[in-house]
């Protein structure tokens, strides 16, 4: 692998954290690497653009609302720069677009691990409570609405609080009608539609990292619970876990789906001791370098599954480690933003 | 007595649920009275431990012991 070339997206490390840098430093961090790799924003600000500790070379790449043939374009672009192997998309909004292109990619020795098509549309919001009654967990009662009429009958049914959620991020919780409908009216403004009214669960927030290997099997699964969030929900203390629940039903979801590539289960473990499915992610999460610290290197795992290398068994964890996020400063030159905004890369 | 034979308890008292991620603070004699579910005792042969290691009547042991019980299984460790 010394010689691989890796390109990843979402290195957007702010209060909403894309995955890339913990997938990054995961690759970095592994003495069994020691390739390239390349960093791919949104925007020139992007902090990951500038933690020149993780990648040799950076580019802006066009929006994934562009067509693949643009995308194409781009990644070609880079593999003439900086070569390139194998790129992992970080970013739900992306994988529409890279499942359209990964073939291509492929034919020009671009190699992904991404789920199929059908695997991805299975675990959408509006699908995943399918999914859940069949790997034997239970999900919160949901209802899927596209206008606020809708939005209205649900949350009264469903009885508040519920939680309001876009179809690709972010998820509200909504104590009244006014503010459910604000949430409705701000998610579809900034996502589109549907929109994801779910009966609120309390109990404790499980959560579940894997990269499943396409035949019902796993290259890795880490188990952990969120002790500390932001206010979007997002970890900055966790623990890791032994839920045998947790994983089996995690087990369940590869037998079930095939599914390959990285995934994150996001799960409820109710008073009433049942777990809740509430969110699957066809992704890494932004808490992947957990599981490679106690040493689990899940983006490892699928470099070497896209590029046709073998992947040994997975260690055990332990239950009780912890992860502790913390905020952190560069200070550089303005260079390397000029260099960004001027030529897109640097 | 399952969940609470996986619980990790340290000497100071730190407990660690490995299933949940719940962690949870007892006082020395919760602590001794954990050791005992664990080995299998009843509330009042525990209360009875803790009578042989406290200064402490065997009434207010148990109804000690029983206000732990509760909480125990408020926390679905028992």
């Amino acid at each position: 692998m010394k010689n691989l070339t890796v390109a990843l997206s979402g290195i957007n490390a702010v209060d909403n954290p894309g995955p890339g840098t913990g997938v990054a430093r995961s690759l970095r961090e592994a003495p069994e690497f020691g390739g390239k790799l390349v960093g791919l924003a949104y925007d020139a600000m992007e902090p990951g653009l500038y933690m020149d500790w993780l990648f040799d070379r950076r580019y802006i790449m066009p929006y994934p609302s562009s067509d693949a043939v643009v995308l194409i374009e781009r990644l070609l672009h880079v593999q003439r720069n900086s070569g390139l192997d194998c790129v992992i998309p970080n970013l739900d909004v992306e994988l529409p677009l890279y499942l359209s292109a990964q073939d291509a990619l492929k034919q020009h020795g671009i190699h992904t691990f991404l789920p199929t098509r059908d695997q991805f549309r299975l675990r959408s919001k509006e699908f995943v409570g399918g999914i859940a009654k069949k790997i034997g967990i239970e999900v919160p009662e949901t209802a899927v609405v596209t206008s606020e009429p809708q939005l209205r009958e649900a949350a009264v049914r469903l009885g508040f609080p519920v939680m309001v959620k876009g179809p690709f991020y972010k998820a509200y919780k909504a104590y009244s009608l006014g503010e459910a409908v604000s949430h409705f009216h701000k998610l579809a403004a900034e996502w589109g539609y549907p929109i994801i009214v779910q009966k609120m669960v309390t109990g404790t927030e499980l959560n579940l990292v894997g990269v499943g290997d396409g035949e019902g099997g796993d290259f890795g699964l880490v188990a952990i619970k969120k002790m500390w969030i932001t206010e979007l929900g997002k970890i900055w203390t966790g623990v890791t876990i032994k839920h045998e629940g947790m994983l089996q039903a995690a087990r369940n979801f590869l037998s079930e789906t095939k599914w390959r590539g990285a995934f994150e289960l996001e799960c409820m473990l109710g008073h009433d001791g049942l777990i809740y499915m509430i969110e699957i992610n066809p992704r890494f999460p932004a808490w992947t370098y957990f599981a490679t610290g106690v040493g689990i290197n899940l983006p490892l795992n699928l470099v070497r599954a896209a590029t046709g290398l073998d992947v040994p068994k997975a260690p055990d964890y332990e239950a009780g480690k912890l992860f502790v996020r913390y905020t952190y400063e560069i200070v550089t030159d303005s260079e390397p933003l000029q260099q960004l905004v001027a030529h897109g890369e640097r | 007595m399952n969940r609470l034979n996986q619980l990790a308890v340290n000497q100071d008292g730190f407990a660690f649920d490995p299933m949940t991620g719940e962690s949870f603070t007892l006082n020395p004699s919760a602590v001794e009275a954990v050791k005992q579910f664990s080995k299998g005792a009843s509330c009042e042969e525990a209360a009875q431990h803790l009578t042989q290691v406290f200064d402490v009547g065997a009434s207010d042991a148990l109804r000690d012991v029983e206000d732990l019980v509760s909480r125990l299984k408020n926390f679905n460790l028992m």
